[in-house]
């Protein structure tokens, strides 16, 4: 009965039904295609831990020590781990100490991984400008606290590298080399500076791991990554390696013209958590910009990680309570309308 | 430490290091790399070092050549060109090598990076289609990659070559307002960027005998004010021969110099590449004549005109 009605449907159907039914199946495709992917993935969850820390000089190593028991992070996951810190040390200059990781924030975290019983913590970075690593490494204080705590430093610009298949497919590079030290560590802990970046909108705990990418392969500044795509690179690189975990160092962060040229602002906290994409969502909306905004947050979420406040569940300080607007500037493209409404 | 303690000591440091059959490592117990291999072909050769290592280290070199000419990082990724260059120096007025260094010259001649017309919406400052040389392929010409290349094709006597001129006016091009180099940008969204020794050394290298000196004074100065504070080898290594080859010697060099080897202490031995250049450095930095890219001077020849 059903079969024989249909039949008269169809039956029934005139050539114009059929086009405007043809057509509206393009417009609904058609605005499918528009709609954001996040839409059409299955939410994710993830915690992120926000510490208020006026100075340097507080115990940063107890404060870390708080955020990872807050985060679950527990003895006997760390017990006899090889733990890397990679900071974010790009260039120095006198007059700004706020390009790099502060060093005490690294003291911090070794001191906390060790009394969690890791078995080794080495600090390791590739700096995107200067071709003497070194050089950066003893201008920002970094060897001066690694020589004292006697804490490995590695030159990853120089190291040899191993390849591994894109997996984020994000650009047209169908492998990246990382450094063969990676091989030989169980927790890669990206260290980032909190600040605005003219190419990105936002340079964190992801937009870091640039410095992994070794010199020797990738030239400076890294320039292979910005012909591939500045947004897609980090995308790529972070689906890849896959980080175990990131602290952003906010005590003193930059504003403006980051990552070189801009001001340092206090925002007086340290973010932490598993998640990198929720980490830097919790950094954004404390610098007042919208996570959404910043492209590859945006394609990150519910992918690499959630970036949506309320998929991120939020320990210690709110975001209210340390929300500081991080000064924008109109002219720089990759910064225009990512203000938080 | 004298010259001849600084040769017998980096010459003895690169022989621990060497690999049998020739080559060197990036570090002690690790694998052979080029680009190690080819700085210490020059600095063993600037301390009087064994011939015999010399020409195994070059016949290494050779190994590692490519059909068309390039030597890469390694043979997997034969897109990280750069090491190219040095290759070039290395078999300088080595009869075994001449074909090899003359298809590497040839490569070098024929390559060049990513270039394109500057849009209003590009907010770096420099001239986007001046050609040098990039680190990997594909990607922009940057300035140390290009200064190498001119010492290379320099000292194996290309130095008329209209893409050693065009790199010249590209490395005057990335100069920063207030002297001296970085990576390769002067001013990106309207703010000049910071000058970096080591950029700045290798560009004054590949520009000496290129131009007057007026056209390189401020860089200059930036070096002679930055050269005391530096305490790492590439850093240090590279300061001391941009300033060798304007003929400026800096009176600390020595104790900087040094100061500098003793700071292994603090960092770990150093990589062969960065120990060379302070070597090197030091040697040119006594006005020895044994550091073979400092003495090509071509601006007496009225072909050039280099003159921003």
């Amino acid at each position: 009965m059903d079969t024989q009605a249909n039949h008269r449907a169809t039956e029934g159907l005139t050539r114009r039904d059929i086009l405007k039914a043809v057509a509206a199946g393009l417009v609904i495709g058609t605005g499918l295609l528009v709609v954001p992917k996040r839409y059409f993935r299955l939410p994710q969850q993830a915690q992120t831990f926000v510490a208020k820390v006026d100075h340097y000089q507080l115990d940063i190593a107890g404060i870390l020590s708080l955020g990872m028991q807050e985060l679950g992070v527990t003895k006997a996951e760390i017990q006899g781990k090889r733990i890397l810190l990679k900071p974010n040390l790009v260039e120095t200059a006198s007059e700004a100490p706020h390009i790099n990781t502060h060093p005490l924030v690294l003291r911090g975290a070794i001191e906390a991984f060790l009394r969690l019983g890791a078995a080794t913590v080495m600090v390791a970075e590739g700096p995107g400008h200067r071709r003497d690593t070194l050089a950066v490494y003893e201008e920002s204080g970094l060897a001066d606290v690694l020589t004292e705590d006697r804490i490995k430093f590695h030159d990853l610009n120089y190291i040899t590298g191993y390849e591994l298949p894109n997996v984020g497919a994000k650009t047209t590079m169908k492998t990246l080399t990382f450094p063969t030290l990676f091989q030989d560590v169980d927790w890669i802990v990206s260290m980032a500076k909190m600040k605005t970046h003219h190419w990105t909108g936002a340079t964190l705990s992801m937009k870091n791991l640039f410095g992994v990418m070794p010199g020797r392969y990738y030239g400076w500044p890294k320039n292979v990554l910005h012909k591939a795509g500045i947004q897609n690179s980090i995308l790529d690189i972070n689906a890849t390696l896959k980080p175990h975990f990131a602290i952003v160092d906010g005590i003193i962060g930059m504003e403006g013209d980051g990552p070189i040229m801009g001001d340092p602002k206090q925002a007086g906290v340290l973010v932490m958590g598993r998640n990198l994409p929720a980490v830097d969502a919790t950094c954004c909306r404390i610098m007042g910009i919208d996570p959404y905004k910043v492209s590859y947050l945006e394609q990150a979420d519910n992918w690499l990680g959630p970036i949506g406040e309320k998929s991120i569940e939020q320990r210690g300080e709110t975001i209210v309570s340390v929300q500081t607007d991080f000064r924008l500037i109109d002219t720089i493209p990759a910064q225009q309308g990512i203000r938080l409404a | 430490m004298d010259l001849s303690s600084l040769r017998t000591h980096g010459s003895a440091v690169l022989v621990s290091r060497a690999l049998s059959g020739g080559g060197f490592p990036g570090r002690f117990g690790e694998r052979f790399q080029v680009d190690s291999t080819a700085w210490s072909i020059l600095a063993l050769a600037a301390c009087g070092g064994s011939a015999e290592l010399i020409d195994q280290s070059r016949q290494a070199l050779m190994r590692e050549q490519l059909p068309d000419g390039r030597l890469c990082v390694n043979r997997t990724h034969p897109a990280s060109y750069w090491p190219t260059s040095l290759a070039i120096l290395a078999w300088q007025d080595s009869e075994s090598c001449r074909e090899a260094q003359q298809r590497a010259v040839r490569f070098l001649l024929e390559t060049t990076g990513f270039h394109f017309p500057r849009t209003s919406d590009v907010p770096s400052a420099h001239d986007t289609l001046l050609k040098g040389w990039p680190w990997v392929d594909d990607t922009h010409s940057w300035v140390e990659p290009t200064a190498i290349g001119i010492m290379a094709l320099k000292t194996a006597g290309h130095g008329h070559h209209d893409r050693v001129k065009e790199a010249v006016r590209m490395v005057l091009d990335r100069q920063l307002p207030h002297g001296g180099w970085n990576y390769g940008n002067t001013h990106v969204f309207g703010k000049e960027l910071h000058p970096m020794p080591e950029s700045t050394g290798a560009a004054l290298i590949g520009l000496a005998g290129m131009v007057e000196e007026r056209t390189v004074a401020r860089s200059l100065e930036y070096l002679e004010d930055e050269v005391g504070r530096l305490r790492t080898p590439i850093s240090l290594g590279w300061s001391l021969l941009g300033l060798a080859a304007w003929g400026r010697r800096p009176s600390s060099a020595t104790a900087l110099v040094e100061r500098c080897l003793a700071n292994q202490d603090r960092y770990g031995e150093y990589e062969t590449s960065a120990l060379c250049l302070l070597i090197l450095g030091a040697l040119a930095a006594e006005n020895d004549k044994s550091v073979p890219f400092l003495s090509i001077s071509m601006y007496h020849d009225k072909r050039l005109s280099f003159s921003r």
